[in-house]
């Protein structure tokens, strides 16, 4: 498959403050590609520069193989933005508000009203047609920002943040029509802070931190990385320290950290292994007579859990 | 024209601005065009009472008909002249910041639309805005010589830009029996109508300027003041300056003490000189929108 989005060196400088670092990235055309990261990492950067709105300090992006940096009108012709807010006027009408974007894109007056009652129904309005954008709720406004990114039918959505702030519901309805884009041939590149939030819709994952890509490949691929490094939550009643050196000493575990803060007296255990292995363990340390009252796999935040080995590999 | 019409037909930020525009309470219907024609009609027959004919008493009813009306209508051009061109940046100032307030200049600038257009669209937008008020002290243009006594006599006070037309007014209350007077007085009435719109221009163009780099549209507005209070004065300085120096180039003579007061008097082309002087500011101002108006592109299209 031909790459949609390329970047090479991109370096975004804001005075003293470097918020895209050498960045390598690779959209494969028809993928839906994760970008996640922490807030400040890079994120809205980058997608700002591969949308034209920012031009790079130094570095070459290119968009459906044109230079963002010459040729942004191609660019911007290929791609549907939409950013971290809304961005909606207060006295405009759901169709106005669309009829507008879609002559900003010189759509022809004659089509334009086919299209936005085919836009409405994609992203499931068309019974709000003619209220004011201000009366929508916040998931109703996310699905009308996605209908304007989809105005002039680009190959390539860039989409940040756009299941933040949303309830659940409306979160599994962005999630529902992402789906929809994705079989209609779009390549997706979208973002978040939280990984489990788009990881069910991604083909592809890029994980950036302090603006660099410090991981990027399949959903298979990236899962086999999360899965074969598990953290492991160890409460005792004593003998922290003696588990701690015991812990350490057996096959499988990376590492052994005391819990700090919120349940403190834990123990952390990273753990190579499949679930047998894990089962093995706790075994192991019964048999070896440690009092264990908890025994239980961080799986909450598996996004915390990659950024902490993404910048273990790293480092 | 034609060209003119059909960049606006096709930009859709004016087209937008314009159906926003129509919605508001305020903004007169179509009957208000009604007012031009009659005005148009009442400054052509005074003019032709005054200009076809030789008789004495048809002459002096025009100047009484322009004197009773003038009052009134002179009033209201020294308003319009004063008021719109102080409209004008708090309107331009509150655009393109709006937008970028609202998180929407970023979608706009994401779309094909150029920066030209969005800039262009938006003061065009401002521009129809002021439209009632700018036709009409186009048509009451005839007027101006009562709005320009009017507006004189406040000048010192309230920067009035149209109000400082002396030259004319020398001639008219000097010079009476000069060849040149009605020149001059059309000079007047031409220079009266074409300074507050070229004010306006160059206000609207500091506005747009200022609203390109202003997050804020309370910051922008304010700014824009003290930006266009700012231009006014370099614009006052620069005429003060250039005003001796046109005498200088032309008829240095006349910085002789002798000479001046001589009975021949300073050369013609001194006399009516300074009714052309601002003349000149018109064009630097109308110079100065443009260059501040693709300022306001250039700086948009950088990001």
């Amino acid at each position: 498959m031909a790459a949609i989005v390329e970047t090479k060196g991109l370096v975004k400088r804001y005075g003293q403050l470097t918020a895209v670092k050498d960045l390598d990235l690779v959209v494969e055309e028809g993928a839906v590609f994760g970008f996640v990261g922490p807030n400040g990492a890079g994120k809205t950067t980058t997608m700002r520069i591969l949308a034209t709105l920012l031009r790079p300090t130094a570095g070459e992006a290119r968009v459906a193989g044109y230079s963002v940096r010459k040729d942004r009108r191609s660019v911007r012709r290929a791609i549907g933005y939409m950013p971290d807010f809304f961005g909606v006027y207060d006295d405009m009408k759901v169709w106005e508000y669309l009829d507008f974007f879609s002559a900003c894109y010189e759509i022809p007056p004659e089509t334009r009203r086919r299209l936005v009652g085919d836009l409405l129904e994609l992203v499931d309005l068309a019974h709000r047609r003619d209220d004011y954008v201000d009366a929508l709720s916040r998931g109703m406004k996310q699905r009308l920002c996605l209908a304007r990114a989809l105005a002039h039918d680009p190959r390539l959505l860039i989409l940040d943040e756009p299941a933040s702030g949303l309830d659940p519901r409306a979160r599994v309805e962005i999630r529902e029509l992402l789906r929809e884009l994705q079989a209609m041939g779009k390549t997706i590149f979208v973002s978040s802070h939280i990984l489990l939030e788009i990881e069910e819709i991604c083909t592809h994952i890029g994980i950036i931190e302090a603006g660099q890509l410090v991981a990027t490949g399949t959903l298979a691929e990236m899962r086999q990385l999360i899965q074969s490094h598990r953290v492991v939550r160890v409460g005792l009643t004593g003998r922290i320290e003696e588990a701690h050196a015991w812990l350490s000493g057996q096959s499988g575990v990376m590492g052994v950290e005391p819990v700090t803060g919120n349940g403190e007296g834990d123990l952390e255990v990273m753990f190579v292994g499949d679930d047998e292995a894990l089962a093995g363990l706790l075994r192991e340390m019964v048999i070896a007579g440690f009092p264990v009252v908890g025994f239980r796999e961080e799986a909450g935040d598996l996004e915390d859990v990659f950024m902490r080995l993404t910048k273990g590999i790293v480092s | 024209m034609i060209g003119l019409w059909r960049a606006a037909r096709g930009n859709p930020i004016l087209q937008w601005e314009y159906q926003r525009i129509r919605r508001r309470r305020w903004w007169p219907g179509r009957r208000f065009y009604l007012f031009y024609p009659v005005l148009l009609g009442v400054a052509l027959g005074i003019g032709v009472m005054l200009l076809a004919t030789d008789e004495f008493g048809v002459r002096v009813a025009a100047v009484a008909i322009a004197a009773i009306l003038g009052l009134p209508l002179g009033l209201l051009v020294w308003f319009l002249s004063t008021a719109l061109p102080w409209i004008a940046p708090a309107l331009t100032a509150a655009t393109i910041a709006r937008e970028r307030g609202m998180g929407t200049l970023d979608l706009l600038r994401a779309t094909l639309l150029t920066e030209r257009s969005i800039v262009l669209g938006k003061l065009g937008a401002c521009m129809i805005q002021l439209w009632p008020g700018i036709l009409l002290l186009i048509l009451l243009s005839p007027f101006q010589i009562t709005g320009q006594l009017v507006g004189g006599l406040g000048s010192g006070l309230c920067l009035c830009p149209c109000a400082s037309s002396d030259g004319a007014f020398l001639a008219l209350a000097l010079g009476f029996g000069t060849e040149y007077v009605w020149v001059l007085v059309a000079l007047a009435v031409v220079l009266g109508t074409l300074r507050p719109l070229a004010a306006l221009a160059l206000n609207a163009a500091v506005g747009m300027f200022v609203s390109v780099l202003s997050r804020s549209t309370g910051v922008a507005v304010a700014a824009a003041y003290g930006a266009v209070l700012a231009m006014r004065a370099f614009l006052w300085l620069l005429m003060s300056f250039m005003t001796p120096m046109f005498f200088l180039v032309l008829d240095p003579a006349i910085f002789d003490p002798a000479y001046a007061y001589s009975v021949s008097g300073p050369s013609q082309v001194v006399q009516w000189l300074p009714s052309f002087l601002p003349l000149l500011e018109v064009v630097v101002e109308f110079a100065g929108a443009v260059m501040l108006v693709g300022g306001a592109i250039w700086w948009l299209k950088r990001g």
